[in-house]
This record gives structure tokens, sequence and C-alpha cells, in this order.
């Protein structure tokens, strides 16, 4: 053990540093997805595009931001412009002239038709941004990087990995906890989640809660893109990747649940990264072996209950 | 005076079936109304229909004499019509005073129209005292029929429409609940009272008229 840990310390401790910005980027994503299927009951599969276009946007954004001469901070602000730019645009355009109509279908053609949807927006992203890859990481350079010690090494690790996307996604979690338990319109979101019927009976205006539900979705699967857009060179495919990793948090989660969706993002951000530097054919299947490690103990998900749904 | 609750021969459709047919049903202000029928008869269609959950094929539904039909489901409840549906269909993870204030805070009512109303629930249903605190999801089935009767109380201050509430509960409790409605048509008589029912004999002595309903069509009492 101590041999193995003096073979491997540094590996381990950069697969966990990897996987925490790992879980952070993931949560925002499914966190926007599960929230989503609680209210309007439809699992999106688009939801992987709105997080690749967050990402392409910002990296646009922050190249021409930089070309106009602007700092490398203007980068780190244009990931979070972008993110609302695209929830903002996107998500009214495709609740209002899409998912409108499938609302109470049948869950087959809902998700075809949130499949198609994902196969147009994937095409649209490769017409704007080619499938060259796009990279911009001025604003993760300007914040430079962290010793981290770790077991007696010292680990050099970006402050945006180290600091920014974790802090990001840890005050996510605690305003959304705060949004959804403490204002009238969270705990109307929580009311439309539990039962839409009983809500429209106490006078809720169903279809403006799936508009606004929607749209803060979009935002938040655009803001996990944007956010890892400087970590990585984009490519097409990171949609596809992204919204399959999101199926399976949600689904360890619970649906609804977004304390939940923390725990089980960061179970799979790390997960993840263990196997890429101990066991790096398991990478793809990591994922789904803790997954079906979790339903096979719990089939309603980690906090999912059967009779009641909570937020 | 008009009723406070009318349907005019009023189908619906679900999913192609037809459910009701020319249903035709009125609800007087302050009255107290049962619909009695067998599972699957169309009792809860029909007030789901009055709450405009459903969309109506023909015929006209009336509050207060204004035609309603087209009126959004969500706008029911600022009619004054509140709505009680079977197996409570509480909010879980409110507490039972959030239940009762969530459709209060909906409407935008004033603070102090709020506290009189909530007041006037809590009167009428002293046992929620207790419960304000306690979470929804822990409830009883006893205690969670009254929460949903307050709730619906907090909107309802034309109609209330009552989904089977006396399904399921315990003989005592039954008799509590029934005595619930009693208060309720002492302490708020320009309340009216529909309620439904399979077993006629229950609710004989507390309601003014009956209404039966067989296969989706209104049959004489």
């Amino acid at each position: 053990m101590v041999a193995w840990f003096e073979q491997n310390g540094l590996l381990l401790g950069l697969a966990l540093l990897d996987g925490l910005a790992y879980a952070a980027l993931v949560f925002l994503v499914a966190v926007g997805l599960n929230l989503v299927f609680g209210v309007l009951r439809i699992l999106n599969v688009a939801h992987g595009s709105l997080y690749a276009i967050g990402a392409y946007t910002a990296a646009s954004l922050g190249i021409a931001l930089a070309a106009g001469g602007l700092g490398p901070w203007a980068s780190l602000v244009a990931l979070v412009v972008a993110a609302a730019v695209v929830g903002a645009v996107l998500g009214p355009l495709i609740e209002g002239l899409i998912l409108r109509r499938i609302y109470g279908q049948e869950e087959v053609l809902q998700l075809l038709v949130t499949f198609a949807l994902f196969m147009i927006l994937e095409d649209v992203q490769k017409l704007v941004w080619g499938v060259q890859p796009v990279h911009h990481d001025a604003g993760l350079r300007w914040l430079g990087t962290v010793d981290v010690p770790f077991g007696g090494d010292v680990i050099p690790f970006t402050a945006y990995q180290l600091y920014v996307l974790p802090g990001v996604a840890l005050l996510t979690l605690a305003g959304l906890a705060w949004f959804l338990r403490r204002t009238l319109t969270g705990r109307v979101i929580v009311a439309v989640t539990t039962d839409r019927e009983a809500a429209t009976a106490m006078g809720i205006d169903a279809r403006r809660v799936f508009l606004l539900t929607f749209t803060f979705g979009a935002a938040l699967a655009a803001l996990g893109g944007a956010l890892s857009s400087p970590t990585a060179a984009l490519v097409p495919g990171i949609g596809a990747q992204t919204i399959v990793l999101s199926f399976a948090v949600v689904a360890i989660a619970g649906l609804g649940q977004i304390e939940g969706a923390a725990l089980s993002a960061l179970m799979i951000g790390l997960g993840r990264s263990i196997a890429v530097y101990f066991a790096p054919e398991f990478e793809v299947v990591m994922p789904y072996l803790i997954m079906v490690a979790v339903l096979l103990v719990r089939p309603q998900g980690l906090f999912g209950t059967t009779e009641t749904r909570r937020v | 005076m008009p009723d406070a609750l009318a349907l005019e021969g009023v189908s619906v459709d679900i999913a192609g079936v037809a459910v009701l047919r020319r249903v035709s049903l009125h609800v007087p202000p302050g009255g107290r109304v049962a619909l009695i029928g067998r599972n699957g008869a169309g009792k809860t269609t029909t007030l789901r229909t009055l709450m405009g959950l459903l969309p109506v094929r023909e015929g006209r539904v009336l509050a207060a004499g204004e035609d309603v039909t087209a009126t959004p489901a969500h706008h029911r409840p600022r009619l004054g019509i509140g709505y009680a549906p079977e197996d409570r269909r509480l909010f879980g993870s409110f507490s039972v005073q959030d239940n009762l204030l969530l459709p209060a805070q909906v409407l935008r009512l004033p603070a102090e129209e709020t506290r009189r109303r909530l007041d006037a629930v809590l009167a009428l249903l002293p046992e929620l005292r207790d419960l304000a605190p306690r979470r929804a999801a822990g409830l009883s089935g006893g205690q969670g029929k009254m929460v949903a009767l307050g709730r619906a109380l907090m909107v309802g201050t034309r109609a209330v429409l009552l989904d089977e509430p006396f399904q399921g509960l315990a003989p005592a409790l039954a008799l509590r609940y029934a005595e619930a409605l009693r208060r309720l048509h002492e302490g708020l008589p320009d309340v009216a009272i529909l309620i439904t029912e399979s077993n006629p004999e229950l609710l004989r002595p507390l309601v003014e008229s009956t209404f039966a309903i067989e296969r989706g069509e209104i049959i004489p009492a």
C-alpha cells in the first residue's frame, strides 16, 4: 500500500483534482437536465447540444474580445455572458416552437423529437463553427497555476480548474437550493414538479413555469459548456458525450434531486478521472459501472423516493 | 342569484373516449350538493372539468352565471373555486402551513386577506394548527384530507369541490370530517360545496341536493 502510494501518489492526486473539476462541469449540466425533467417531464436529449453551443459561443466570444484588444479577464466574463445569451435565446425558442407541442404526449415521441432536435443542433453547430478544433484559454492561463501539496509531493494545477469550476458549481448548488426553497417562484417550480394538476388548481400557470424552467435549465447547460471551453479544445461530439454522462448522473441521483445531482456528479467525475489515470480502457464505461452499481442497490436512485418527489 | 357553479350540456372526451355526455349540474350559491356514482362513472372528470383541467367538447361551464368554458385552468382559483382532489395531492416537501399558504401567495392576495382566510380555515379545522409545521409527506391519510380541505378553502371563497373525501377514511375520522363540513356550512354559509361519493347514504344528512352520474350521464337520483 505504502509502496503503491509512493509510486502512484502524484497520479492519484492529479486524478482527484481533475475529477473534482470535471465533476463541477458535469453537475452544472446534469442539474439543469434534472430540473427540466422534473418540471416538464421531458427527457431532453438536446440538453447536450446546449452545452456544446454554450462552449463554442464562449470560445468565439472570448476570441473576438481578445482580438478587440480586451485583456484576458474579458475572456472569463465572456464565459458567463455566453451562457446567459445561449440560455435566453435558445431556451424560449426551443420551448415555444418545439416542446410546447409535445407536452403530455407519449414518451417515445418526446424522446424522438428531442433526439431529432439534438441532431439538428449538432449540424447547426458544425455549420457555424466547422469541424476543426476551436480553442481559447486566455482566461485560464491568465489565472495561472497553483502548487497543490499532496502527500509530500506538489502538484501544479490551474487555478481555474482548482477554484473557479468547483466554486461556480458550489455557488450554483447553494443558490439553487435557496431559490427553490425560499422564493415564491422556486416553490412554484417545486409544486409543479410534485403535481402539475394540483399546482394548476392552486392558480399556478404551468406553461409559464415550463418556459421559465426550460430557459433556466438551458442556461445551466450552456454555463457548463462555457466553463469547460478553456480546459479543452472544442470538437464535434462533445454534446453527445455530455448528455450521456448527464443521464447517468440523473439516474444515480434520482429525478428531481439537486443535492443528489451534486453527489452523483462527484462520483462520476472522480470515477471517470481515476479510470483515466489508472485504467484508461475503462474511461468510457466507468460512469455506467457506477450507475449500475447504485441502481442495483437503490433502483429509485440515491435520493429518489417512490412516493414523493422533491426538487 | 345565479348558480355558484353550473355545467350545461357538457361533453368531455379523454383520449377519444366519451367520459361525460351532456352533463348538466347546478350548484346554487352556498348550496351543498352531492354527486354520486360508482368508480369510473365520471365524478372526478366532472370536477376536473369544472376546474378547467380537461377540454370541453360541447356545452358550457358557468361560474356565478358567467361562461368560463374557455377560462384557463389556472384562472379558476381566481374565480373563488377551490379543489381538493382525490388522494389529497399535497406538496409533500412543503410544511402543512406552506401547503395552505401557497395558493394565497400564487394569487398574490394581500397579507391581511391571507391572514383572514388562514384564520378562518384554522377556526374550522382546529387540528391543522398542530399540524402546521409538519411536512405534508409525513401526514396520515386522514390528516392529509383535512389539509387538502383547508387548502381548497384558502381559494374557495365561492365554492369548493371535494373529490371523494370519505374514501379510505376510518369511521372515526369520517365522522370528524363530516363534522368539519357541517361547521364549514355554518361558518362560511356563502361557500357552496360540491362533494363526490360512491355511497349515497353517507352524504344524505350533509347535503341539500344530489345528482347521480352513471357512465358519464346524469341520471335521476
